[in-house]
């Protein structure tokens, strides 16, 4: 209680807690942190240095795996794929989206619609992929979409009684047994003619059994000659104990049924059409003057449409007459195609869902007011609705972007056979060439940072918008 | 009051002053045909995973839908009787299971902790680190494998124990690359969480470690349910990583599985389908029963 | 220019048991001003919105210009519309937002220009052309708006709240923008609010809404000197006007209104010609009204309406002072004033003439005088 100052000594108890949250603090942060800089920051740094060595990452090697990168052919065809994923799929599937998005604000199921688009991105995209895989099948009898490109192009195009088998190589020329020859526009025309009450009789051969069990062929018969009439009988010229005779009607040998047959002038034009019997017997009735030969239309070995290999190895090639790589880099594997609307079906959902929340959060009184003046419902669409959800299309796109660089899964499940070497993408080269056969670190780790580089606008641009908020 | 002629006046106006484009009767037909085409892949393996093993090849899936009678489990039966010999379906499943669900733990728990850490902390940098999270979320698996794979190796050599091969060693890769885009959507969600309610509970004199615990934790549990089904979701669903590290294995995950059978044994789609339908059902329940998750507002009446 | 006419006008939603607008028939003479005014829920934006075509009308019509546009969808009815939020495109510039409706019909490149050049200028928007909304404050955004509106040059302008966004010094201030502008256009205005005084100092008349239903249509003027009824007394005029329950009693030949309590102190004297009108009423009880700035202080030469009050509560405006007295169990305010001496809880008389003295009936609130 005397006059002097009175220190007072403050504890610094304000102190020692204020550290203590500090720890905790950066104590939660750590384990997040540690796995992050070992298995994210650091190898991404090693890649980069990987990508600079040789596959024993002994020797410098500089920039020379680059260099193989952009001179490897599969690796040069997956850019083309990646261009490929990259120009089409982000584009249509945000088109998608917003179409979806847009049409579920009318409906009254647009939750359960929703439920159901969005569904495929919850299974793994190596199932869906076999899934579309067997749609995508080149047999009828097992890919939907074959089988309905065929019952609808065999309406349009039905195949012939007795197709021609492109596939083994075989020719209409080819079924030509005797009195007879193929045309160029692959009908099939009697050597010789007649004049009426004459006959013309025509042997094929190379006809499988089977098509004549399938057509019910009988034991071929020869016809009468008819005053008036042309007659004949179209067969089959093979019997096993005879092989080298075409020319004669042998016992046993099969008439050929249901070929479509004209009879034709000696200019060329047809004068009437008939179709022949179970026995291959034709008759063509009150023949006027002239001479005549029997024609078998080329309807009746066309094949039809085989379907689309959808998964092999074809490609769209929009230009043509340019060097064989040029021609390579262009052209689109049809498969590629298959595979995007597959992706398509998984993420389109992902899409429709983004804009959907956009649209929902749309400022309503500014559509009214275009309304107002004097838009109409698709002008208010196009000149507002559409730009003001500019920011979320962008998302979307970009996400999609780099999603599709980064496209693996699908690859390597649907592509098969002959379309593996026209499909590879950037991810599937960096696996093969990084863990499966010849294993080449160098040459994956320069694709993988490749792949890194071209996602870095993407990085940017994020950083970008968060740094903004 | 209205008479009856104005009544009549009142359906015609309702149907002028209906918006026109695009107009609810189309959008039910064309929403209506692409829900049906949405569904066709899926319903179509199904299907297949329901027919016997020889019908696949010989007529279309789409036969059977007209002849329910041919339907049946048979596949199921075999492919679960073999019960969990190695290599099998049950056995894959389980090594799904075993990886995932770790995965997703560990994934949600530390991004719970950093997001709170990058919110609530008062520690500079905070914005940096928070950068550069969001920068990592774009990188691509791909850059980080083959150091990752050499790096099990070196721990191998340094402690004995290479991850390479392992369920951990798939584990631990996933997680570090789930952490990105978990961080950034606790943070994003934390940030939302009123700071009056934290500091009310420091004054009353709760250490960081409660205030995260009690407040924040059961605050967030919305995002964290959120989190969960994407991790969950994207690891169940990896092939990648999977092929990486656990290419030759024996026990390897559901679509590791499927992707061996479709390359080496590629009739045996009968196992394919019916595979891909187990892959499928388990995804498709963590989604349905989590979705209740978000509809939670808590913060309402929390703080006044 | 054109009128606007709405008969019977009635708007239900489905769902809610009590329409949102009944019965409402208003006339807007070519050039006027007019103002809907009225608490929220009465039905004065349902209504606007209804003329403008952005909802439907479950009964009534709805003419313009001498045509009936029921059937005729906004863009078509040759009316301009300012949202309370604005509703700026924000992904255009002001000068696109201004030229949108013009260049959906196809109006000349040239024509736009003139017409926008002219607005901007009116409105003093000609250095903001090339801005964005984003970029802009409030009072510029609704001035972007007005332009938005004034380029159509529509036969009528709508215009729902287009204040309520703004700080109260802007307010005043476009308040009496617009009032020019009307001035200078000589457009048909129809303008909601929920505030009165924007009401009274900007229309030629104001139809004063409560729940669906029209209570009154005329001037500033008549809604303040002659209210029809209690509500539209107690709405218009700021303070209140106040209200005291009275007991009549019949039983001599002049009619006597006493207070509801024994020793009640506030009285009411009334002229012959009100004691008639109050004895043709069937009410025992009647509603006295008088509005505060009639109130002095201390008592004058036959008074209508005298009370001792006590004071409560004083707010100093600088020249005035708002009086909260209490007497009788009621809250009576008075303006008087600031350089009286009236301290909290004195004893004050505050006396109203006879001519400034309402009567409203108790339950059908009618005014009787």
């Amino acid at each position: 209680m005397s006059g002097s100052t009175i220190n007072v000594k403050t504890r610094t108890s304000r102190r020692r807690p204020w550290i203590r949250e500090h720890a905790v603090s950066l104590a939660f942060l750590t384990p997040a942190a540690i796995w992050l800089l070992f298995i994210v920051i650091y190898p991404t740094i090693d890649t980069i240095r990987l990508s600079l060595f040789n596959e024993s990452a002994t020797k410098f090697l500089g920039l020379t795996n680059y260099k193989t990168v952009f001179s490897t052919d599969t690796i040069l065809t997956a850019f083309r794929n990646n261009v490929i994923w990259v120009l089409i799929f982000p584009f249509f599937v945000t088109f998608l989206g917003l179409v979806f998005a847009v049409l579920t604000e009318r409906i009254r199921w647009a939750t359960a619609f929703k439920a159901l688009v969005v569904m495929p991105i919850v299974f793994s995209t190596t199932a869906s992929a076999l899934v579309w895989a067997t749609i995508f099948d080149n047999s009828p009898q097992i890919g939907a979409v074959n089988a309905a490109v065929l019952t609808v192009s065999d309406w349009f195009n039905p195949p012939g009684a007795y197709p021609v088998s492109a596939a083994a190589g075989q020719t209409v020329a080819d079924l030509v047994g005797s009195n007879a020859h193929a045309k160029k526009n692959n009908t099939i025309v009697s050597t010789s003619s007649a004049r009426a009450g004459g006959t013309i009789n025509i042997g094929l051969e190379d006809i499988t059994p089977a098509t004549l069990t399938l057509l019910k062929a009988q034991d071929a018969v020869k016809p009468q000659p008819m005053s008036g009439a042309i007659t004949g009988v179209i067969w089959r010229a093979f019997s096993p104990s005879d092989p080298t005779n075409k020319t004669d009607v042998l016992p046993g040998e099969l008439g050929l049924p249901l070929l479509h047959l004209s009879l034709v002038n000696s200019q060329g034009a047809s004068v009437a059409t008939t179709t022949t019997t179970t026995s291959g017997q034709y008759k063509f009735s009150n023949v006027g003057a002239g001479s005549y030969f029997v024609e078998l239309g080329s309807s009746n070995f066309g094949s039809g449409f085989t379907g689309i290999s959808w998964l092999g190895g074809g490609s769209i090639t929009p230009v043509s007459g340019l060097g064989q790589t040029a021609q390579a880099l262009l052209s689109v594997p049809l498969a590629d195609m298959a595979m995007i609307i597959t992706y398509l079906w998984i993420w389109a959902g992902f899409a429709m869902v983004l804009i959907g929340a956009g649209l929902a959060s749309l400022n309503r009184e500014v559509l009214e007011a275009a309304r107002i003046d004097g838009a109409k419902e698709w002008q208010v669409f196009r000149r507002v609705t559409v730009p003001m959800l500019a920011p979320v299309l962008a998302v979307v796109l970009v996400t999609m972007i780099i999603n599709v660089l980064k496209v693996f899964d699908i690859v390597l499940n649907m592509a098969s056979g002959a379309s593996v070497n026209a499909t590879p993408t950037l991810a599937v080269e960096i696996y093969n060439d990084g863990f499966t056969g010849g294993i080449h670190s160098g040459v994956s780790s320069a694709i993988a940072v490749i792949l890194f580089l071209l996602v870095l606008p993407a990085m940017i641009m994020n950083l970008k918008r968060i740094k903004g908020v | 009051m209205t008479t009856i002629a104005q009544t009549n006046d009142l359906t015609k106006r309702r149907h002028i002053l209906r918006r026109m484009l695009p107009a609810r009767g189309p959008s039910n037909i064309v929403l209506g045909i692409i829900a049906v085409v949405w569904l066709v892949p899926t319903v179509s393996l199904l299907v297949i995973s329901l027919r016997p093993e020889a019908a696949f090849g010989v007529s279309g899936w789409w036969k059977a839908l007209l002849d329910p009678s041919s339907l049946t489990f048979s596949n199921y039966r075999t492919l679960f009787g073999q019960g969990f010999v190695a290599g099998g379906l049950l056995d894959s499943l389980m090594t799904s299971i075993e990886i995932t669900v770790p995965a997703t733990l560990g994934v949600v728990l530390f991004s719970c902790f950093a997001g709170h850490s990058l919110v609530f902390g008062r520690w500079r940098g905070r914005d940096v680190v928070f950068l550069t999270v969001v920068a990592l979320m774009v990188v691509p698996l791909q850059v980080a494998l083959i150091p990752v794979v050499q790096l099990y190796r070196e721990l191998g050599t340094l402690f004995g124990l290479n991850p390479f091969g392992t369920i951990p060693g798939v584990i631990i890769f996933h997680i570090a690359f789930g952490l990105p885009f978990g961080i950034f959507l606790m943070r994003n969600f934390m940030s939302g969480i009123p700071k009056d309610l934290l500091e009310a509970a420091r004054m009353e004199g709760a250490g960081e470690w409660k205030v995260f615990y009690r407040i924040v934790l059961p605050l967030a549990l919305p995002a964290l349910a959120s989190l969960a089904i994407f991790q969950f979701i994207w690891v169940w669903n990896d092939l990648l990583v999977a092929l990486v590290f656990l290419g030759g294995n024996v026990h390897t995950p559901l679509t590791v599985f499927l992707y061996d059978q479709n390359h080496e044994l590629q009739a045996n789609y009968w196992i394919i389908s019916t595979g891909a339908i187990v892959s499928v059902v388990v995804p498709l329940i963590v989604f349905f029963s989590f979705q209740r998750y978000f509809v939670r507002g808590v913060l309402a009446g929390a703080v006044k | 220019m054109a009128s606007v006419v709405l008969r019977n006008l009635t708007k239900q939603y489905s769902g809610n048991s009590a329409p949102s607008l009944e019965m409402l028939n208003l006339e807007i003479d070519d050039g006027e001003f007019v103002c809907l005014v009225g608490p929220s829920g009465c039905g004065k934006t349902t209504a606007l919105r209804m003329i403008a075509g952005l909802e439907d009308i479950t009964s009534g019509d709805i003419e313009i210009g001498g045509r009936v546009v029921n059937d005729l969808p906004s863009r078509d009815r040759d009316i301009a519309l300012v949202f309370q939020s604005y509703a700026l495109y924000p992904h255009l510039t002001v000068a696109d937002n201004m030229s949108f409706g013009l260049k959906l019909r196809k109006v000349p490149k040239d024509k736009i220009e003139e017409a926008v050049q002219s607005a901007a200028k009116i409105l003093d928007l000609v250095s903001l052309l090339d801005r964005k909304p984003a970029q802009l404050s409030g009072g510029q955004r609704q001035r972007v708006a007005l332009g938005r509106a004034l380029v159509r040059d529509p036969a009528v302008f709508l215009m729902d709240e287009p204040l309520s966004n703004l700080d109260a010094k802007l307010r005043v201030q476009t308040r009496a923008e617009i009032a020019q502008l009307h001035h200078r256009l000589q457009a048909t205005m129809l303008y909601v609010t929920h505030d009165q005084v924007e009401a009274m100092t900007m229309a030629d008349r104001i139809a004063v809404m409560n729940l669906g239903l029209l209570e009154q249509y005329g001037t500033p003027r008549e809604l303040y000197n002659f209210p029809s009824n209690l509500f539209v007394a107690g709405f218009i005029g700021s303070p209140s006007m106040n209200f005291v329950t009275m007991r009549m009693n019949r039983n001599e030949e002049r009619i006597l209104l006493t207070g509801m309590s024994a020793d009640s102190k506030i009285k009411v004297t009334l002229t012959d010609e009100q004691s008639e009108i109050l004895r043709q009423s069937d009410a025992n009880e009647i509603i006295v009204g008088v509005r505060p700035e009639h109130l002095v202080e201390g008592s004058i030469d036959h008074p209508g309406f005298s009370a001792v009050a006590t004071v409560e509560v004083i707010e100093f405006l600088g020249n005035d002072e708002h009086i909260h007295a209490m007497s009788d169990d009621t809250d009576l305010v008075a303006i008087l004033n600031a350089h009286s001496s009236v301290a909290r809880g004195d004893s004050i008389n505050l006396s109203a003439p006879h001519d400034t003295v309402h009567f409203f009936h108790p339950t059908s609130s009618l005014r009787l005088n």
